[in-house]
């Protein structure tokens, strides 16, 4: 039973199209990444499926019935624009928000305590949002988003914004998520995130699902054209018939080959005029699956 | 309900504990009290520390115009010196200490024998001194008059007593009772009430617009959307500030009332203004003061969730306050002419009902039908602008970067 399904849903603003006849799928204990261009509807889908706006058409699943208020309550939502009151103390706004969501307010309080210790920032809990660091507010925003410990969690770009210590934790505690059978929602451009994070894609431009399905099985859906070399000698190989694209950073080079190239061929060339240290068959990044889908229309 | 109590609770404690709730409610007590005190100081004793000098050529009626100056009823406090029977000499110094601003006028006084009235000049230094003005003509009047009927016979009592200022009692008569009353009570009082209905009901309602912007700029509505309707964050919105105030008046009602009953205030007020104000009276300003917020509260929500920042929410917010300046506009109209037509149209009128009607109970109580129609009138044009406001609200809260025009917001009516 899939935690969240779009089926067939359209909506429009006056006559421009926001989302057209889109339908997608996710399961509990997966992480699924709602791919596209800015404009391209994910925040239009994202609302539909929490019930801020109705689609014109289609219908929307959650958690295994027709969309229904109630279920909202079993739903984290964090906004790309982060919202919490500046001048709130922290530990009201996250009983409130827990309260919201159903939770009464004494367990929110131990739940907030508890979420906040484990982020490293038990000193925010008596402080107003104004006070906090921009990487603290982003914690305090998703610790409102997990503590009613919804069912679907969905997040709009949540990578903005936190440094290389505080992204690795709050992925740690998506894992963990994800293991305790969560489904999670990521809308995003960083295709770097998407591809180590999810499970499941769907790439959507102007409104339509141009690509959908499990990471793993898109990225085999393209030849592994891609080889990166490390190498010393010659480097005549690089001109090779079979290499479309080449670029050499004195012994360490990034080729692309031509469609139906042979690998093994330009290693057995490149061996003759080199000493090769690597020599590694990689399929396309999902960036690069990305641009090629949408035509450059990117502006992430 | 469950989320409309939540969100009113946050509104209404949020604001309660913020130092604006707790400076605007001892402050503007204070400054109301501190104007009114100033005023009424300066209206008893603004000439008080003036000197001037009388020069007269008839000695006793000189020093009947100067005891009328500093003692008469206006109790002026002035400091008079009379120079009788004055000589030339007298003139030369006295005109040399104006010039040193040793005085601030001279009251020339020439009596002529065979004539009532005397010949009087005043020369001042300011060219509108205004302020003694009143003073010295009662005073010269009065003992002028006292001269002219001791002049006739009249011992002093006899012309004390027919010189008396005559008292005519106020009376009301209501529904064929007849009972005191002070115009000027009545009137004071249904003006303040006015005053506080107009100032609160809009002040509040204004900060509902305020409190939507806050949450659009800072993007809460996009999470709070998530589990709330749009029609709950507004009715919650609506009850918390509407809460705050009520508990604000309360706090001045008590305040107020705590101080007119203690002793200081009994002493201050004896014999002097009364302060007719019946249950009824509060009951209906309760009544009006709620309504009135809702009104102004609905309205600033709508047009706050079809705009983006407070500097454009500003450019509406004569929308709110138009309607105050029509009624007050309307006060000397409206107390003259309580039943005329004019009036009652506009006591009954949905955004000027509040303290129209407030402001005829100034002058007449007005029919019990008249009252009740503005109150059912005002009740279903607020039905009518939430059911307009909400799907203005729904669709706007979530519109940003620019102001939403007309044709626009026509079109947010029918997505809904």
């Amino acid at each position: 039973m899939p935690t969240v399904a779009l089926e067939h849903v359209s909506k429009a603003y006056d006559k421009k199209i926001a989302v057209d006849d889109l339908s997608l799928q996710i399961e509990p204990g997966t992480m699924f990444g709602l791919l596209g261009p800015n404009g391209a509807g994910k925040t239009s889908s994202i609302r539909m499926m929490i019930g801020i706006t109705v689609p014109d058409s289609g219908s929307v699943m959650l958690l295994g019935k027709p969309f229904d208020r109630k279920n909202l309550e079993r739903v984290g939502y964090m906004p790309e624009e982060r919202g919490l009151y500046k001048k709130m103390k922290i530990l009201d706004q996250l009983v409130l928000m827990g309260e919201l969501h159903g939770v009464d307010a004494k367990t929110a309080a131990q739940r907030a305590h508890r979420w906040c210790e484990r982020m490293q920032i038990r000193e925010a809990l008596p402080k107003k949002t104004e006070e906090l660091s921009k990487g603290m507010q982003q914690k305090i925003q998703f610790i409102s988003t997990v503590l009613h410990e919804p069912e679907l969690i969905i997040m709009d770009e949540p990578f903005s914004g936190l440094d290389p210590v505080n992204a690795t934790l709050l992925q740690d505690i998506r894992l963990e998520l994800r293991a305790a059978g969560r489904a999670i929602l990521f809308s995003t451009h960083r295709m770097d995130q998407v591809e180590k994070l999810c499970d499941q894609i769907c790439l959507i431009d102007h409104g339509r699902a141009v690509l959908s399905g499990g990471v793993r099985e898109l990225k085999s859906r393209y030849p592994r054209n891609h080889v990166v070399v490390e190498f010393e000698g010659s480097d005549a190989f690089l001109c090779n018939d079979m290499v479309e694209e080449a670029r050499n950073f004195s012994g360490h080079a990034q080729l692309k080959l031509k469609e139906g190239a042979d690998a093994q061929a330009l290693l057995h060339q490149a061996a003759a005029g080199a000493k090769i240290y690597k020599f590694d068959l990689k399929e396309p990044s999902l960036e690069e699956i990305f641009i090629q889908t949408v035509g450059g229309r990117v502006d992430a | 309900m469950r989320n409309v109590w939540l969100i009113a609770r946050r509104e209404y404690l949020e604001r309660i504990r913020s130092k604006a709730f707790v400076i605007t409610t001892v402050l503007v007590p204070l400054v109301i009290a501190a104007l009114v005190t100033v005023i009424i100081i300066s209206s008893k004793s603004e000439a008080a520390g003036k000197h001037i000098a009388i020069a007269s050529n008839d000695q006793a009626f000189a020093q009947a115009v100067q005891a009328r100056m500093m003692h008469g009823k206006n109790k002026s406090q002035m400091r008079v010196d009379v120079y009788a029977p004055s000589t030339e000499e007298d003139k030369t110094r006295l005109e040399a200490d104006l010039q040193q601003k040793k005085i601030e006028g001279i009251l020339t006084l020439a009596v002529k024998a065979g004539t009532v009235q005397p010949v009087t000049k005043y020369e001042s230094r300011d060219a509108a001194d205004f302020v003694t003005t009143g003073i010295r003509e009662d005073a010269v009047d009065r003992a002028t008059t006292e001269r002219e009927l001791a002049g006739r016979g009249m011992s002093v009592t006899e012309v004390d007593t027919l010189l008396k200022n005559v008292h005519i009692e106020t009376l009301q008569n209501k529904n064929g009772k007849v009972q005191k009353s002070s115009a000027a009570g009545t009137f004071w009082t249904a003006y303040l009430m006015a005053f506080l209905l107009s100032f609160s009901s809009v002040m509040y309602g204004m900060n509902v617009g305020r409190s939507v912007i806050e949450e659009k700029t800072s993007r809460i509505f996009e999470v709070m959307l998530a589990t709330v309707r749009p029609e709950e964050m507004m009715a919650g919105k609506l009850i918390g500030v509407g809460a705050v105030g009520m508990t604000q008046l309360l706090i001045w009602i008590v305040g107020a009332a705590l101080l007119l009953v203690s002793p200081i205030a009994v002493k201050a007020i004896s014999g002097g203004l009364s302060i007719p104000i019946s249950g009824l009276q509060v009951f209906l300003f309760c009544i009006y003061f709620l309504l009135g917020y809702l009104f102004n509260s609905v309205l600033s929500a709508a047009l706050a969730a079809s705009v983006s920042t407070e500097q454009e929410l500003n450019q509406y917010w004569p929308v709110n306050v138009i309607p105050i300046w029509l009624s007050f506009g309307m006060l000397s109209y409206i107390i003259t002419n309580p039943n005329s037509w004019i009036s009652v149209a506009v006591s009954l009128f949905p955004a000027t009902a509040p303290i129209v009607m407030f402001l005829r109970m100034g002058a007449q109580m007005p029919p019990a039908w008249q009252i009740i129609a503005s109150v059912l009138l005002l009740v279903i044009s607020i039905y009518f602008m939430i059911w307009i406001a909400s799907r203005i609200y729904r669709v706007g809260i979530l519109m940003y970067g620019k102001r939403a025009t007309l044709p626009e917001i026509v079109r947010w009516l029918r997505y809904s």
